[in-house]
Protein backbone atom coordinates (compact mmCIF):
# COMPACT_ATOMS: atom_id res chain seq x y z
CA UNK A 1 0.00 0.00 0.00
CA UNK A 2 2.76 2.81 1.00
CA UNK A 3 4.42 1.58 -2.33
CA UNK A 4 1.62 2.77 -4.53
CA UNK A 5 1.18 5.67 -1.87
CA UNK A 6 4.79 6.60 -3.19
CA UNK A 7 3.76 6.33 -7.00
CA UNK A 8 0.18 8.27 -7.01
CA UNK A 9 2.03 10.74 -4.79
CA UNK A 10 3.76 13.04 -7.72
CA UNK A 11 -0.21 12.46 -9.21
CA UNK A 12 -2.02 13.91 -6.57
CA UNK A 13 0.76 17.20 -6.36
CA UNK A 14 0.10 17.57 -9.94
CA UNK A 15 -3.79 17.41 -10.23
CA UNK A 16 -4.08 19.28 -6.51
CA UNK A 17 -5.46 22.30 -8.17
CA UNK A 18 -8.69 20.60 -9.22
CA UNK A 19 -9.25 19.09 -5.49
CA UNK A 20 -12.41 21.61 -4.52
CA UNK A 21 -10.97 21.71 -0.97
CA UNK A 22 -7.40 22.53 -1.88
CA UNK A 23 -9.21 25.06 -4.13
CA UNK A 24 -10.91 26.49 -1.19
CA UNK A 25 -8.38 25.86 1.49
CA UNK A 26 -6.25 28.31 -1.10
CA UNK A 27 -8.75 30.78 -2.16
CA UNK A 28 -9.14 29.75 -5.63
CA UNK A 29 -12.35 28.82 -5.73
CA UNK A 30 -14.58 25.66 -3.98
CA UNK A 31 -16.72 23.11 -3.96
CA UNK A 32 -19.51 25.11 -5.53
CA UNK A 33 -16.89 26.34 -8.16
CA UNK A 34 -17.47 23.52 -10.79
CA UNK A 35 -21.39 23.75 -11.19
CA UNK A 36 -23.45 25.15 -13.82
CA UNK A 37 -25.68 28.00 -12.67
CA UNK A 38 -28.94 26.83 -10.30
CA UNK A 39 -29.11 23.48 -12.09
CA UNK A 40 -27.04 21.63 -9.32
CA UNK A 41 -25.65 19.68 -12.56
CA UNK A 42 -21.35 19.68 -12.47
CA UNK A 43 -19.30 20.42 -15.06
CA UNK A 44 -17.80 17.36 -13.75
CA UNK A 45 -17.26 15.13 -11.07
CA UNK A 46 -14.77 15.89 -7.97
CA UNK A 47 -11.45 15.84 -8.21
CA UNK A 48 -10.77 13.98 -5.00
CA UNK A 49 -6.96 12.73 -5.32
CA UNK A 50 -6.71 8.97 -7.43
CA UNK A 51 -7.26 7.13 -4.44
CA UNK A 52 -10.15 8.77 -3.20
CA UNK A 53 -11.72 9.41 -7.06
CA UNK A 54 -11.17 5.47 -7.52
CA UNK A 55 -13.19 4.35 -4.49
CA UNK A 56 -15.70 7.07 -5.59
CA UNK A 57 -15.84 6.12 -9.04
CA UNK A 58 -16.15 1.88 -7.70
CA UNK A 59 -19.24 2.73 -6.06
CA UNK A 60 -20.70 4.68 -9.00
CA UNK A 61 -20.11 1.56 -10.75
CA UNK A 62 -21.49 -0.55 -8.41
CA UNK A 63 -24.94 1.79 -8.23
CA UNK A 64 -24.82 1.21 -11.71
CA UNK A 65 -24.77 -2.08 -11.74
CA UNK A 66 -27.51 -2.42 -9.29
CA UNK A 67 -29.78 -0.44 -11.45
CA UNK A 68 -28.82 -2.72 -14.14
CA UNK A 69 -30.37 -5.64 -12.23
CA UNK A 70 -33.04 -3.85 -11.84
CA UNK A 71 -33.93 -3.31 -15.50
CA UNK A 72 -32.73 -6.73 -15.97
CA UNK A 73 -34.62 -8.31 -13.54
CA UNK A 74 -38.11 -6.89 -14.49
CA UNK A 75 -37.46 -4.94 -17.74
CA UNK A 76 -41.32 -4.93 -18.88
CA UNK A 77 -42.64 -3.62 -15.10
CA UNK A 78 -39.93 -0.99 -14.71
CA UNK A 79 -40.53 0.54 -17.97
CA UNK A 80 -43.95 1.04 -17.45
CA UNK A 81 -43.52 2.08 -14.03
CA UNK A 82 -41.25 4.95 -15.72
CA UNK A 83 -44.26 5.87 -18.22
CA UNK A 84 -46.95 5.49 -15.43
CA UNK A 85 -45.45 7.02 -12.82
CA UNK A 86 -43.84 10.43 -12.38
CA UNK A 87 -42.17 9.47 -9.35
CA UNK A 88 -40.28 7.00 -11.30
CA UNK A 89 -38.27 9.69 -13.28
CA UNK A 90 -37.28 11.70 -10.43
CA UNK A 91 -35.50 8.03 -9.39
CA UNK A 92 -32.97 8.31 -12.42
CA UNK A 93 -31.97 11.86 -9.86
CA UNK A 94 -30.27 9.47 -7.60
CA UNK A 95 -26.48 10.08 -8.97
CA UNK A 96 -26.85 13.56 -8.15
CA UNK A 97 -28.08 13.17 -5.08
CA UNK A 98 -25.14 10.25 -4.19
CA UNK A 99 -22.64 12.82 -5.17
CA UNK A 100 -23.81 16.24 -3.28
CA UNK A 101 -24.44 14.28 0.07
CA UNK A 102 -21.24 13.08 -0.52
CA UNK A 103 -18.85 16.39 -1.51
CA UNK A 104 -15.63 16.76 0.62
CA UNK A 105 -15.60 13.52 1.75
CA UNK A 106 -12.28 11.41 2.12
CA UNK A 107 -10.44 8.23 2.98
CA UNK A 108 -12.33 5.93 5.32
CA UNK A 109 -15.03 8.76 6.07
CA UNK A 110 -15.36 8.65 1.89
CA UNK A 111 -15.52 4.61 1.85
CA UNK A 112 -18.12 4.16 4.71
CA UNK A 113 -20.25 6.15 3.43
CA UNK A 114 -20.13 4.77 0.27
CA UNK A 115 -20.72 1.18 1.82
CA UNK A 116 -23.70 2.71 3.55
CA UNK A 117 -24.88 3.93 0.18
CA UNK A 118 -25.08 1.47 -1.56
CA UNK A 119 -27.16 -1.14 0.41
CA UNK A 120 -29.89 1.58 0.23
CA UNK A 121 -29.08 1.63 -3.66
CA UNK A 122 -29.36 -2.11 -3.39
CA UNK A 123 -32.49 -2.39 -1.57
CA UNK A 124 -34.44 0.59 -2.94
CA UNK A 125 -33.96 -0.87 -6.77
CA UNK A 126 -34.57 -4.83 -6.02
CA UNK A 127 -38.00 -3.10 -4.55
CA UNK A 128 -38.62 -1.12 -7.16
CA UNK A 129 -38.35 -4.13 -9.39
CA UNK A 130 -40.12 -6.04 -7.27
CA UNK A 131 -43.57 -3.75 -6.53
CA UNK A 132 -43.82 -2.84 -9.83
CA UNK A 133 -43.35 -6.39 -11.42
CA UNK A 134 -46.55 -7.43 -8.89
CA UNK A 135 -48.32 -4.03 -9.52
CA UNK A 136 -51.73 -4.45 -10.39
CA UNK A 137 -52.25 -1.29 -12.03
CA UNK A 138 -49.43 -2.24 -14.61
CA UNK A 139 -50.78 -6.25 -14.83
CA UNK A 140 -49.83 -7.83 -11.72
CA UNK A 141 -47.81 -10.81 -10.95
CA UNK A 142 -47.12 -14.18 -9.05
CA UNK A 143 -46.64 -11.75 -5.57
CA UNK A 144 -49.97 -9.85 -5.85
CA UNK A 145 -51.95 -10.70 -3.58
CA UNK A 146 -49.31 -12.11 -1.15
CA UNK A 147 -47.63 -8.36 -0.67
CA UNK A 148 -49.18 -6.63 2.84
CA UNK A 149 -49.07 -2.94 1.98
CA UNK A 150 -48.60 -0.98 5.37
CA UNK A 151 -48.04 2.37 5.96
CA UNK A 152 -43.98 3.87 5.97
CA UNK A 153 -44.12 4.79 10.14
CA UNK A 154 -45.46 1.53 10.81
CA UNK A 155 -41.94 -0.73 11.61
CA UNK A 156 -42.26 -3.87 9.30
CA UNK A 157 -40.46 -6.12 11.50
CA UNK A 158 -43.63 -8.01 13.33
CA UNK A 159 -45.24 -8.37 9.70
CA UNK A 160 -41.89 -10.85 8.65
CA UNK A 161 -43.78 -13.35 11.39
CA UNK A 162 -45.59 -14.47 8.05
CA UNK A 163 -44.06 -17.00 5.96
CA UNK A 164 -44.43 -16.12 2.38
CA UNK A 165 -45.95 -12.56 2.59
CA UNK A 166 -43.93 -9.11 2.11
CA UNK A 167 -44.30 -6.10 3.94
CA UNK A 168 -44.26 -3.16 1.76
CA UNK A 169 -44.30 0.14 3.04
CA UNK A 170 -46.62 1.76 0.28
CA UNK A 171 -45.42 5.31 0.65
CA UNK A 172 -41.62 5.01 0.56
CA UNK A 173 -41.27 4.66 -3.44
CA UNK A 174 -43.80 7.79 -4.18
CA UNK A 175 -43.17 9.96 -1.07
CA UNK A 176 -40.85 8.68 2.01
CA UNK A 177 -37.78 8.65 0.06
CA UNK A 178 -38.17 10.43 -3.40
CA UNK A 179 -38.71 13.45 -1.71
CA UNK A 180 -35.01 13.44 -0.56
CA UNK A 181 -33.81 12.96 -3.98
CA UNK A 182 -35.61 15.15 -5.75
CA UNK A 183 -37.28 18.91 -4.36
CA UNK A 184 -39.57 19.34 -7.12
CA UNK A 185 -41.40 16.00 -7.20
CA UNK A 186 -43.46 16.14 -3.93
CA UNK A 187 -44.85 20.06 -5.13
CA UNK A 188 -46.57 18.62 -7.63
CA UNK A 189 -48.59 16.14 -5.88
CA UNK A 190 -49.03 18.44 -2.87
CA UNK A 191 -50.91 20.78 -5.40
CA UNK A 192 -52.87 17.94 -6.62
CA UNK A 193 -54.33 17.52 -3.10
CA UNK A 194 -54.75 21.22 -2.15
CA UNK A 195 -56.62 21.09 -5.99
CA UNK A 196 -59.28 19.07 -3.93
CA UNK A 197 -59.14 22.23 -1.20
CA UNK A 198 -56.86 20.63 1.55
CA UNK A 199 -55.48 23.97 3.06
CA UNK A 200 -52.11 24.80 2.20
CA UNK A 201 -51.26 24.95 5.59
CA UNK A 202 -51.38 21.54 6.90
CA UNK A 203 -47.89 19.31 6.98
CA UNK A 204 -46.31 18.71 3.50
CA UNK A 205 -45.69 14.87 3.95
CA UNK A 206 -49.33 14.02 4.49
CA UNK A 207 -50.53 16.67 1.61
CA UNK A 208 -47.75 14.90 -0.61
CA UNK A 209 -48.86 11.63 0.31
CA UNK A 210 -52.61 12.19 -0.21
CA UNK A 211 -51.79 13.79 -3.54
CA UNK A 212 -50.34 10.31 -4.66
CA UNK A 213 -53.41 8.71 -3.22
CA UNK A 214 -55.60 10.94 -5.81
CA UNK A 215 -53.25 11.04 -8.48
CA UNK A 216 -53.27 6.89 -8.30
CA UNK A 217 -49.79 7.04 -8.28
CA UNK A 218 -49.46 4.49 -5.21
CA UNK A 219 -48.49 0.84 -6.96
CA UNK A 220 -51.53 -1.84 -6.37
CA UNK A 221 -50.32 -4.49 -4.13
CA UNK A 222 -51.86 -7.01 -1.75
CA UNK A 223 -55.20 -7.51 0.00
CA UNK A 224 -55.80 -5.25 2.41
CA UNK A 225 -53.76 -2.37 3.82
CA UNK A 226 -52.48 -1.08 7.18
CA UNK A 227 -52.80 2.16 8.11
CA UNK A 228 -51.33 4.11 11.07
CA UNK A 229 -51.92 7.49 13.60
CA UNK A 230 -47.62 7.84 13.33
CA UNK A 231 -46.00 10.04 13.46
CA UNK A 232 -48.88 12.29 14.42
CA UNK A 233 -52.56 12.97 13.77
CA UNK A 234 -51.95 14.30 10.43
CA UNK A 235 -50.97 11.12 9.50
CA UNK A 236 -54.35 9.45 10.48
CA UNK A 237 -55.94 12.75 8.31
CA UNK A 238 -53.90 11.47 5.53
CA UNK A 239 -54.77 7.67 6.12
CA UNK A 240 -58.76 9.01 5.13
CA UNK A 241 -57.49 9.98 1.99
CA UNK A 242 -55.43 6.95 0.85
CA UNK A 243 -58.12 4.66 2.35
CA UNK A 244 -60.75 5.81 0.32
CA UNK A 245 -59.07 6.40 -2.78
CA UNK A 246 -57.36 3.07 -3.02
CA UNK A 247 -60.67 0.87 -1.65
CA UNK A 248 -59.06 -1.68 0.28
CA UNK A 249 -59.88 -3.35 3.62
CA UNK A 250 -57.91 -1.05 5.97
CA UNK A 251 -56.48 -1.90 10.07
CA UNK A 252 -55.69 1.40 11.54
CA UNK A 253 -52.60 0.45 13.59
CA UNK A 254 -53.33 3.39 16.32
CA UNK A 255 -50.46 3.11 18.76
CA UNK A 256 -50.76 5.04 21.38
CA UNK A 257 -49.98 9.14 21.98
CA UNK A 258 -48.11 8.90 25.32
CA UNK A 259 -45.86 6.08 24.60
CA UNK A 260 -43.46 6.92 27.34
CA UNK A 261 -46.17 5.77 29.51
CA UNK A 262 -45.78 1.80 30.74
CA UNK A 263 -49.78 2.47 31.62
CA UNK A 264 -50.31 2.66 27.26
CA UNK A 265 -48.24 -0.42 26.76
CA UNK A 266 -50.94 -2.69 27.04
CA UNK A 267 -53.05 -0.64 24.68
CA UNK A 268 -50.21 -0.78 21.84
CA UNK A 269 -49.40 -4.39 22.30
CA UNK A 270 -52.89 -5.06 21.80
CA UNK A 271 -53.44 -3.11 18.83
CA UNK A 272 -50.17 -5.32 17.03
CA UNK A 273 -51.89 -8.23 17.62
CA UNK A 274 -55.34 -6.67 16.33
CA UNK A 275 -53.31 -6.01 13.36
CA UNK A 276 -51.52 -9.60 13.33
CA UNK A 277 -55.09 -11.37 13.96
CA UNK A 278 -56.90 -8.56 10.91
CA UNK A 279 -53.62 -10.21 8.60
CA UNK A 280 -54.19 -13.60 9.33
CA UNK A 281 -57.47 -13.39 8.70
CA UNK A 282 -57.17 -11.24 5.31
CA UNK A 283 -54.47 -13.84 3.66
CA UNK A 284 -55.05 -16.61 5.24
CA UNK A 285 -51.52 -17.31 6.75
CA UNK A 286 -50.74 -17.98 10.74
CA UNK A 287 -48.23 -15.81 12.35
CA UNK A 288 -45.14 -17.95 13.31
CA UNK A 289 -42.84 -16.65 16.41
CA UNK A 290 -39.96 -18.74 15.31
CA UNK A 291 -40.30 -16.68 11.87
CA UNK A 292 -40.22 -13.48 13.67
CA UNK A 293 -37.41 -14.21 15.88
CA UNK A 294 -35.55 -15.09 13.30
CA UNK A 295 -35.39 -11.47 11.75
CA UNK A 296 -35.65 -9.83 15.49
CA UNK A 297 -32.22 -11.59 16.23
CA UNK A 298 -31.21 -9.49 12.56
CA UNK A 299 -32.25 -6.62 14.01
CA UNK A 300 -30.91 -6.93 17.44
CA UNK A 301 -27.65 -7.28 15.68
CA UNK A 302 -28.14 -4.17 13.77
CA UNK A 303 -28.91 -2.01 16.97
CA UNK A 304 -26.27 -3.90 18.99
CA UNK A 305 -24.01 -2.48 16.64
CA UNK A 306 -25.47 0.52 16.31
CA UNK A 307 -24.91 0.94 20.16
CA UNK A 308 -21.11 0.83 19.66
CA UNK A 309 -21.14 3.20 16.67
CA UNK A 310 -22.54 5.86 19.21
CA UNK A 311 -19.83 5.72 21.13
CA UNK A 312 -17.26 6.35 18.06
CA UNK A 313 -19.30 9.12 17.50
CA UNK A 314 -19.02 10.27 21.16
CA UNK A 315 -15.55 11.46 19.95
CA UNK A 316 -13.85 13.22 17.39
CA UNK A 317 -12.49 9.85 15.52
CA UNK A 318 -15.80 8.59 13.92
CA UNK A 319 -15.46 7.78 10.37
CA UNK A 320 -19.17 7.37 9.57
CA UNK A 321 -20.04 11.13 9.94
CA UNK A 322 -23.15 13.22 8.74
CA UNK A 323 -25.67 12.26 6.09
CA UNK A 324 -23.88 8.94 5.84
CA UNK A 325 -24.80 8.21 9.29
CA UNK A 326 -28.26 9.90 9.26
CA UNK A 327 -29.73 8.74 6.14
CA UNK A 328 -28.37 4.75 6.21
CA UNK A 329 -30.24 4.56 9.98
CA UNK A 330 -33.17 6.02 8.58
CA UNK A 331 -33.92 3.94 5.97
CA UNK A 332 -31.94 0.82 7.68
CA UNK A 333 -34.11 1.06 10.38
CA UNK A 334 -37.23 2.60 9.66
CA UNK A 335 -37.56 0.61 6.00
CA UNK A 336 -35.75 -2.08 6.19
CA UNK A 337 -36.11 -3.06 9.97
CA UNK A 338 -34.52 -6.44 10.28
CA UNK A 339 -35.81 -7.92 6.74
CA UNK A 340 -32.65 -7.70 4.94
CA UNK A 341 -29.35 -9.48 6.02
CA UNK A 342 -27.14 -7.40 3.32
CA UNK A 343 -27.73 -4.72 5.88
CA UNK A 344 -26.24 -6.42 8.54
CA UNK A 345 -23.03 -7.34 6.68
CA UNK A 346 -22.83 -3.73 5.65
CA UNK A 347 -22.71 -2.93 9.00
CA UNK A 348 -20.07 -5.74 10.54
CA UNK A 349 -17.89 -4.22 7.64
CA UNK A 350 -18.45 -0.69 8.57
CA UNK A 351 -17.94 -1.06 12.46
CA UNK A 352 -14.81 -2.89 12.03
CA UNK A 353 -13.39 0.35 9.84
CA UNK A 354 -14.59 2.18 12.57
CA UNK A 355 -12.85 0.29 14.72
CA UNK A 356 -9.25 1.06 13.09
CA UNK A 357 -10.08 4.15 11.92
CA UNK A 358 -10.59 5.23 15.98
CA UNK A 359 -7.08 3.16 16.60
CA UNK A 360 -5.49 5.25 14.69
CA UNK A 361 -7.06 8.55 15.85
CA UNK A 362 -8.52 9.48 11.78
CA UNK A 363 -9.91 12.85 12.14
CA UNK A 364 -12.60 12.76 9.02
CA UNK A 365 -12.29 16.77 9.00
CA UNK A 366 -8.71 17.19 8.93
CA UNK A 367 -8.85 19.45 11.50
CA UNK A 368 -11.71 21.73 10.37
CA UNK A 369 -14.62 20.71 12.84
CA UNK A 370 -15.35 23.61 14.85
CA UNK A 371 -18.62 22.81 15.89
CA UNK A 372 -19.90 19.52 17.33
CA UNK A 373 -23.95 19.70 16.35
CA UNK A 374 -27.30 17.46 17.73
CA UNK A 375 -29.57 17.89 14.86
CA UNK A 376 -33.57 17.76 15.06
CA UNK A 377 -34.36 17.08 11.49
CA UNK A 378 -36.65 15.25 8.82
CA UNK A 379 -36.70 15.07 4.48
CA UNK A 380 -35.67 18.58 4.18
CA UNK A 381 -32.49 18.48 5.49
CA UNK A 382 -31.70 15.51 2.92
CA UNK A 383 -32.26 17.16 -0.47
CA UNK A 384 -30.43 20.19 0.61
CA UNK A 385 -27.30 18.12 1.72
CA UNK A 386 -27.59 19.80 4.62
CA UNK A 387 -25.11 18.15 7.16
CA UNK A 388 -23.15 17.78 4.10
CA UNK A 389 -23.21 21.41 3.60
CA UNK A 390 -23.10 22.54 6.79
CA UNK A 391 -19.66 20.78 7.39
CA UNK A 392 -17.95 21.90 4.40
CA UNK A 393 -19.35 25.81 4.77
CA UNK A 394 -18.97 26.25 8.28
CA UNK A 395 -17.29 23.28 10.36
CA UNK A 396 -20.42 21.90 11.85
CA UNK A 397 -20.17 18.36 12.38
CA UNK A 398 -23.48 16.86 12.65
CA UNK A 399 -23.09 14.23 15.07
CA UNK A 400 -26.58 12.43 15.18
CA UNK A 401 -29.84 12.80 13.98
CA UNK A 402 -32.93 12.72 15.87
CA UNK A 403 -34.22 10.18 13.40
CA UNK A 404 -31.09 8.20 14.24
CA UNK A 405 -32.16 7.18 17.68
CA UNK A 406 -35.50 5.71 16.42
CA UNK A 407 -36.22 2.34 18.55
CA UNK A 408 -32.66 1.01 19.82
CA UNK A 409 -34.19 -1.25 22.48
CA UNK A 410 -33.55 -5.14 21.83
CA UNK A 411 -35.87 -8.06 21.53
CA UNK A 412 -36.17 -11.09 23.15
CA UNK A 413 -35.65 -13.65 21.47
CA UNK A 414 -37.11 -16.63 23.09
CA UNK A 415 -39.86 -15.61 25.13
CA UNK A 416 -43.19 -14.47 23.27
CA UNK A 417 -44.50 -12.65 25.83
CA UNK A 418 -41.50 -10.57 26.61
CA UNK A 419 -40.94 -10.33 22.81
CA UNK A 420 -44.00 -8.97 22.47
CA UNK A 421 -43.58 -6.11 25.04
CA UNK A 422 -40.41 -5.33 23.68
CA UNK A 423 -41.50 -5.39 19.95
CA UNK A 424 -44.53 -2.64 21.00
CA UNK A 425 -41.79 -0.21 22.74
CA UNK A 426 -39.82 -1.20 19.63
CA UNK A 427 -42.64 0.23 17.28
CA UNK A 428 -43.57 2.90 19.04
CA UNK A 429 -39.99 4.86 18.47
CA UNK A 430 -40.40 4.76 15.37
CA UNK A 431 -39.62 7.78 12.71
CA UNK A 432 -40.36 11.47 13.37
CA UNK A 433 -41.78 10.19 16.35
CA UNK A 434 -39.71 9.61 18.81
CA UNK A 435 -38.75 12.90 19.54
CA UNK A 436 -41.62 14.85 18.00
CA UNK A 437 -44.66 12.75 20.02
CA UNK A 438 -45.65 11.74 22.78
CA UNK A 439 -45.02 14.78 25.30
CA UNK A 440 -42.85 17.48 26.23
CA UNK A 441 -40.03 15.10 27.76
CA UNK A 442 -39.44 13.48 24.27
CA UNK A 443 -39.20 16.97 22.40
CA UNK A 444 -36.62 18.27 25.44
CA UNK A 445 -34.87 15.06 25.69
CA UNK A 446 -32.90 17.10 22.26
CA UNK A 447 -30.76 18.51 25.53
CA UNK A 448 -29.74 15.18 27.17
CA UNK A 449 -28.46 13.26 23.35
CA UNK A 450 -26.70 16.66 22.44
CA UNK A 451 -24.91 16.85 26.16
CA UNK A 452 -24.23 12.86 26.01
CA UNK A 453 -23.10 13.25 22.35
CA UNK A 454 -20.28 16.18 23.79
CA UNK A 455 -22.26 18.76 21.05
CA UNK A 456 -21.70 22.31 21.85
CA UNK A 457 -24.97 22.93 19.32
CA UNK A 458 -28.17 21.92 18.17
CA UNK A 459 -29.87 22.61 14.75
CA UNK A 460 -33.30 22.25 15.22
CA UNK A 461 -35.52 21.85 11.77
CA UNK A 462 -38.43 24.20 12.16
CA UNK A 463 -41.41 22.55 10.45
CA UNK A 464 -43.28 25.62 9.33
CA UNK A 465 -46.62 23.69 8.96
CA UNK A 466 -46.05 20.93 11.93
CA UNK A 467 -49.04 22.61 14.37
CA UNK A 468 -47.39 20.96 17.60
CA UNK A 469 -43.80 21.80 16.88
CA UNK A 470 -44.46 25.29 16.47
CA UNK A 471 -46.36 25.67 20.16
CA UNK A 472 -42.62 24.49 22.00
CA UNK A 473 -40.40 26.77 19.59
CA UNK A 474 -40.42 29.73 22.08
CA UNK A 475 -39.62 27.18 24.79
CA UNK A 476 -36.63 25.43 22.99
CA UNK A 477 -35.24 28.67 22.69
CA UNK A 478 -35.68 29.45 25.99
CA UNK A 479 -34.25 26.19 27.17
CA UNK A 480 -31.21 26.49 24.62
CA UNK A 481 -29.84 30.01 26.91
CA UNK A 482 -30.24 28.50 29.56
CA UNK A 483 -28.36 24.79 29.27
CA UNK A 484 -25.62 26.99 27.19
CA UNK A 485 -25.78 26.07 24.13
CA UNK A 486 -25.40 27.18 20.22
CA UNK A 487 -29.05 26.89 18.94
CA UNK A 488 -30.05 27.36 15.48
CA UNK A 489 -34.32 27.10 14.42
CA UNK A 490 -33.99 25.91 10.37
CA UNK A 491 -37.18 26.73 8.87
CA UNK A 492 -38.45 24.92 5.51
CA UNK A 493 -41.75 23.38 4.64
CA UNK A 494 -40.48 19.87 4.74
CA UNK A 495 -41.65 18.45 1.06
CA UNK A 496 -42.31 21.93 -0.40
CA UNK A 497 -39.26 23.83 -1.05
CA UNK A 498 -41.49 26.40 -2.81
CA UNK A 499 -42.29 27.75 0.34
CA UNK A 500 -38.67 28.18 2.17
CA UNK A 501 -36.15 27.71 -0.37
CA UNK A 502 -32.34 25.90 0.06
CA UNK A 503 -31.27 29.36 0.32
CA UNK A 504 -33.22 30.27 3.15
CA UNK A 505 -32.38 26.78 5.33
CA UNK A 506 -28.89 27.44 4.41
CA UNK A 507 -29.06 31.12 5.70
CA UNK A 508 -30.67 30.54 8.89
CA UNK A 509 -27.07 29.16 9.59
CA UNK A 510 -25.38 31.73 7.76
CA UNK A 511 -26.56 34.31 9.70
CA UNK A 512 -26.19 32.73 13.07
CA UNK A 513 -22.54 32.31 12.30
CA UNK A 514 -21.46 35.32 10.87
CA UNK A 515 -23.96 37.49 13.10
CA UNK A 516 -23.45 35.45 16.68
CA UNK A 517 -20.84 33.93 16.47
CA UNK A 518 -18.98 35.59 13.89
CA UNK A 519 -16.99 33.13 12.22
CA UNK A 520 -15.73 32.99 8.32
CA UNK A 521 -16.49 30.06 6.24
CA UNK A 522 -14.42 27.57 5.37
CA UNK A 523 -15.66 27.44 1.62
CA UNK A 524 -16.84 31.07 0.61
CA UNK A 525 -18.40 29.51 -2.77
CA UNK A 526 -21.26 27.68 -0.45
CA UNK A 527 -22.27 30.63 1.78
CA UNK A 528 -24.80 31.75 -1.04
CA UNK A 529 -25.35 29.95 -4.54
CA UNK A 530 -28.85 29.36 -6.31
CA UNK A 531 -29.48 25.94 -6.58
CA UNK A 532 -33.48 26.56 -7.41
CA UNK A 533 -33.77 24.31 -10.55
CA UNK A 534 -31.25 21.04 -8.84
CA UNK A 535 -33.32 18.01 -7.94
CA UNK B 1 1.54 -28.21 -28.01
CA UNK B 2 2.80 -26.22 -24.91
CA UNK B 3 4.08 -23.25 -26.71
CA UNK B 4 0.45 -23.00 -28.55
CA UNK B 5 -1.33 -23.46 -25.28
CA UNK B 6 0.93 -20.53 -23.67
CA UNK B 7 0.18 -18.67 -26.81
CA UNK B 8 -3.10 -18.67 -26.58
CA UNK B 9 -3.69 -18.12 -22.89
CA UNK B 10 -1.00 -14.89 -23.65
CA UNK B 11 -3.35 -13.87 -26.30
CA UNK B 12 -6.66 -14.29 -24.01
CA UNK B 13 -5.06 -12.19 -21.62
CA UNK B 14 -3.90 -9.58 -23.66
CA UNK B 15 -7.57 -9.29 -24.83
CA UNK B 16 -9.03 -9.36 -21.52
CA UNK B 17 -6.82 -6.85 -20.39
CA UNK B 18 -7.49 -4.40 -23.62
CA UNK B 19 -11.27 -5.30 -23.25
CA UNK B 20 -10.88 -4.22 -19.17
CA UNK B 21 -8.72 -1.05 -20.34
CA UNK B 22 -11.37 0.18 -22.78
CA UNK B 23 -13.88 -0.60 -20.52
CA UNK B 24 -12.57 1.78 -17.50
CA UNK B 25 -11.49 4.25 -20.25
CA UNK B 26 -15.19 4.80 -21.41
CA UNK B 27 -16.55 4.42 -17.97
CA UNK B 28 -14.21 6.65 -16.24
CA UNK B 29 -14.80 9.03 -18.64
CA UNK B 30 -18.48 9.34 -18.15
CA UNK B 31 -18.07 9.43 -15.05
CA UNK B 32 -15.21 12.15 -14.44
CA UNK B 33 -17.38 14.59 -17.06
CA UNK B 34 -20.78 13.51 -15.10
CA UNK B 35 -21.90 12.73 -18.55
CA UNK B 36 -24.89 10.61 -17.22
CA UNK B 37 -25.80 13.23 -14.74
CA UNK B 38 -26.20 15.45 -17.81
CA UNK B 39 -28.21 13.59 -20.49
CA UNK B 40 -30.72 12.90 -17.56
CA UNK B 41 -30.67 16.28 -16.60
CA UNK B 42 -30.84 18.00 -19.78
CA UNK B 43 -32.46 15.39 -22.27
CA UNK B 44 -34.05 12.30 -20.24
CA UNK B 45 -35.84 14.33 -17.54
CA UNK B 46 -37.47 17.01 -20.10
CA UNK B 47 -38.47 14.43 -22.27
CA UNK B 48 -40.38 12.15 -19.34
CA UNK B 49 -41.56 15.63 -17.79
CA UNK B 50 -43.47 16.05 -21.12
CA UNK B 51 -44.85 12.69 -21.33
CA UNK B 52 -45.94 13.08 -17.45
CA UNK B 53 -47.47 16.48 -18.16
CA UNK B 54 -49.86 15.04 -21.25
CA UNK B 55 -50.89 12.68 -19.11
CA UNK B 56 -54.75 11.99 -18.22
CA UNK B 57 -55.02 11.23 -14.61
CA UNK B 58 -58.54 9.88 -13.27
CA UNK B 59 -58.39 12.25 -10.15
CA UNK B 60 -61.40 11.60 -7.53
CA UNK B 61 -61.07 11.14 -3.84
CA UNK B 62 -63.39 8.43 -3.42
Amino acid sequence: MKFIDKMIAPVDKALERFDPLWQAQNGKGGLRSRYYDKTGVAKWREWRGVKDTMVDYTAWLNNLLSMGLMVASAPLPVLKGMWEYRWMGSFLGTFLFIDRLFEGYRGPQLKIAHMNMHAIVKSLTERIAFVLANDARLGGGPETENIVPHDETITPLFLKGFKGLHPFPLQTLPEFIICDVDQHIEPYYIDVAESFGLPADVCSRCAAETGVAIDDAFPLVGKVMLSTNMPCNASEATSMFQRRRIGKPDFPVTLAMQHNNPEALPYSRQTILDAIHFVEEHYGVKWDWDEFFKYAKLINEQNTIELEKWDFFKTPYSALTGIAETLYRLYSWQSVNGQDPYFNKVDRKVIKLMRKAYEQRYDPFRGTCRHRAFLWGPSAVYYTDFPTWCANCWGINIVLNMDSTMGFNMIDTEDPEKALDDLTRFTEKACMRHHAVGGWENVNAVWQWAKEFNCDMVLMNDNIACKGMLGVHALMEEQARDLGFHFIFVEHDLEDSRTVSRQDMRNCVNKYMDVVLGEKPLDPTLVEFDDSDAY
Amino acid sequence: MKKKAWKLLVKLLGKTLLAALIFFAATFTLYITNGENKLIYYVVRPFLNRHYDSQTRDRRIV
